[in-house]
């Protein structure tokens, strides 16, 4: 304990210089506003903003960066909730209910839902991570292929969880996006899988086009066919600040969206993308009234948007003490770590504790830092709202337009977005939801790569997901999941159910 | 909204043989997603159980999203379900016109004919492409101004221009025609 507390005093000393604060403000309000554009997300944001830190020493360079990775992904939830647009994948849960709460005249509530739940679940993951980062980095290692696959088919079965129409078109829905995801060249063999001789696709379709396409440009169409629902929205202002009553509800959600998340964020392998949808998961399972879910329930909003802050904090730990870079957006901080001279690895805590202590208390300086910018900008995001939607679609197809575009400066990815807007509409006139979709893309390639891992040690036999504790103890969590999730699915009942609604 | 329950009165109430057409519609949509899927990997190889190749997944998976829309085909023949929904053509038309404009634009697009490549777009660059990209995309709605959008459309685009070309200096080309790039 007394060592602990030695360390944060090392690490405030380093955070707490007025030059690393400056650093600091500087980047969670640049990575906010970038952030905060629609058709630009948290990767889009950091490559964009990363030259901005190359002048710098690393310690600054560092806590900048961070700086803007918070910034960038409060941005995106706060476009995921006011236009239905998510950045990034764990944006797309925050957009269900984030959404509706904001047609329903709420949009201030769940923009500072989101802020004060992501403060708490900030605060609580940078103890966590002072406190447990060593002994929890070797737990994790602990998770052999097998138990990542089985996580993987459990993180798949949330998403099932997650459908508010019918549990088969759900269920679909994550194949299809599991099959978008094979789409590339193979990493073992190389050979070009589903590319139809495009050389663009040939590295993958990318998730910006996909997010872009299927639910920025569709949900455009969709409100141009119903402009009496859209209209609605505009006409109720609503709070500012979520009620009194609001935060009582969401209070416990928080909490148990940050142990979600942290838990999940610490596993190597992007295990922070599960942390929201485990949390919309639990929520509705656990709430009084599920039927609020996919209305605008608060649950659903606080629980996945702490998960989704506690996960990007504890992403960290596997980042800075193995060099793992859990997903695209560490993979980009570990290329600026790079550029700036320090490479992360076990020897940093020892070597260099300023730099990783100095990076953890500013952490939860970030975190103030992102209430203190966003709550007072809540009212202008707000009456953004009010801006004629006439006006407002080309903008945001503009932003999206150059937002794909500045990823890889391709114009194909543009093009894509647009087959995309075309798919996704064709999804939306059959019944279908997007966002299961979503989470079957972004998990697919690594259930793909783990299942393979698994059976080439195993040597073909399938019995290694029931045979090793911690995969066959999660494989049952996720047949449970399933039963529960088809037993009320018999169509009869549900019918039923819609027409006594 | 993305919300796709029926509500009442879109249940198709006939005594037809398929009593949910957009589940039957839905179910073909899938098995042509999935004939897609598996025709498109069969030339990879398999591979056994202890050595996966290549093609497992895709045909796999690919092999589940068509049972899924086998089980909505049947599904349709039992179970009440809603109508078809129409799909409208003046907006995905201009709205997906508009990105596709854009796309072409922005650097141009140069086709292979005959073996050499011909510039059938010149590359206009952000400030010509983000325009048109924006008031083609207004025709999708009968509520825009032409009075409005268009010096709306110029002024976002300059907007966009400060500050992604100025303040981030993304390699976005501007105006190639006049300032190369």
């Amino acid at each position: 304990m007394g060592e602990l507390l030695s360390n944060l005093g090392l690490g405030l000393g380093v955070a707490l210089t007025f030059k690393n604060i400056a650093l600091c403000f500087i980047g969670c309000l640049v990575g906010t506003l970038i952030g905060v554009l629609p058709g630009v997300g948290p990767i889009a944001t950091i490559a964009m903003l990363l030259p901005i830190t190359f002048g710098l020493d690393p310690v600054g360079a560092l806590i900048m960066l961070a700086g803007i990775y918070y910034g960038a992904q409060y941005g995106g939830s706060t476009t995921a909730i006011l236009v239905n647009i998510p950045g990034e994948a764990t944006s797309v849960v925050t957009a269900l209910d984030g959404h509706q709460m904001a047609r329903n005249g709420q949009a201030g509530a769940a923009l500072g839902l989101a802020a004060i739940g992501s403060f708490i679940a900030g605060c609580i993951a940078t103890l966590v991570i002072a406190a447990l980062g060593k002994p929890l980095t070797a737990m994790a290692l602990l998770f052999g292929p097998a138990d990542y696959f089985a996580l993987m088919v459990l993180g798949l079965m949330f998403a099932v969880v997650l459908a508010r129409g019918s549990v088969p078109k759900a269920m679909a829905m994550i194949l299809v996006g599991v099959l978008l995801s094979t789409v590339g060249t193979d990493l073992e063999t190389g050979d070009e899988r589903l590319t139809f001789g495009w050389t663009d696709i040939s590295d993958g379709l990318e998730f910006a086009a996909i997010a872009m396409g299927i639910f920025g440009f569709a949900e455009i169409v969709k409100n141009l066919e119903n402009p009496e629902a859209r209209d609605v929205v505009k006409m109720k202002m609503g709070r500012l600040l979520p009620s009194k009553e609001q935060f009582a509800k969401a209070f416990k959600p928080i909490l148990r969206g940050t142990f979600l998340g942290s838990a999940l964020g610490i596993l190597p392998g992007n295990g922070a993308v599960l942390g929201p949808f485990a949390s919309y998961s639990l929520e509705k399972k656990l709430s009084s009234d599920p039927s609020q879910f996919g209305k605008g329930a608060v649950e659903g909003v606080a629980g996945p948007e702490s998960a989704n802050n506690a996960g990007a904090q504890t992403a960290f730990i596997p980042l800075l003490t193995l060099g793992i870079p859990p997903n695209a957006v560490m993979a980009l901080m570990v290329g600026a770590m790079q550029i700036h001279g320090i490479v992360p690895g076990p020897q940093i805590i020892s070597k260099q504790p300023e730099l990783f202590w100095g990076m953890i208390a500013s952490m939860w300086i970030g975190n103030l830092m992102l209430l203190v910018i966003n709550l007072p900008l809540i009212g202008l995001w707000v009456r953004l709202l009010k801006v004629p939607y006439r006006l407002m679609f080309p903008s945001i197809i503009l932003f999206c337009c150059i937002g794909i575009y500045s990823v890889n400066n391709n114009p194909f990815e543009v093009m894509l977005a647009a087959g995309f807007g075309l798919f996704g509409y064709a999804l939306l006139k059959f019944g279908f939801e997007p966002a299961p979709l979503i989470l079957g893309y972004v998990l697919g390639r690594l259930m793909e790569e783990k299942l393979r891992q698994a059976l080439v040690i195993s040597r073909g036999s399938f019995w290694t997901f029931l045979e090793r504790p911690l995969s066959g103890g999660i494989l049952l969590v996720a047949l449970v999941l399933a039963i529960i999730a088809l037993l009320p699915s018999i169509q009869k009942s549900r019918d039923k159910v819609f027409v006594d609604d | 909204m993305l919300d796709p329950r029926p509500s009442d009165s879109e249940i198709a109430h006939g005594r037809g043989l398929i009593k949910s057409p957009s589940d039957l519609a839905a179910g073909m949509f899938l098995l042509a997603l999935a004939a897609v899927g598996y025709f498109g990997s069969l030339s990879l190889k398999f591979g056994t159980l202890s050595n996966i190749g290549p093609g497992l997944m895709p045909r796999s998976i690919a092999v589940l999203v068509g049972a899924f829309g086998v089980l909505l085909i049947v599904q349709s023949f039992f179970f009440h379900g809603s109508r078809l929904e129409r799909w409208s053509i003046r907006g995905p038309f201009f709205i997906l016109g508009a990105i596709v404009l854009f796309a072409l634009t922005i650097r141009g697009t140069a086709i292979p004919i005959d073996g050499k490549q011909v510039q059938v777009v010149p590359a206009l660059g952000l400030l010509v492409a983000g325009p048109l990209a924006m008031i083609f995309s207004g025709f999708a709605s009968n509520e825009t101004k032409l009075k409005e959008i268009i010096p709306f459309a110029l002024v976002l685009t300059a907007l966009c221009y400060l500050m992604f070309k100025v303040v981030l200096r993304l390699p976005i080309p501007v105006l190639p025609i006049l300032l190369g790039y």
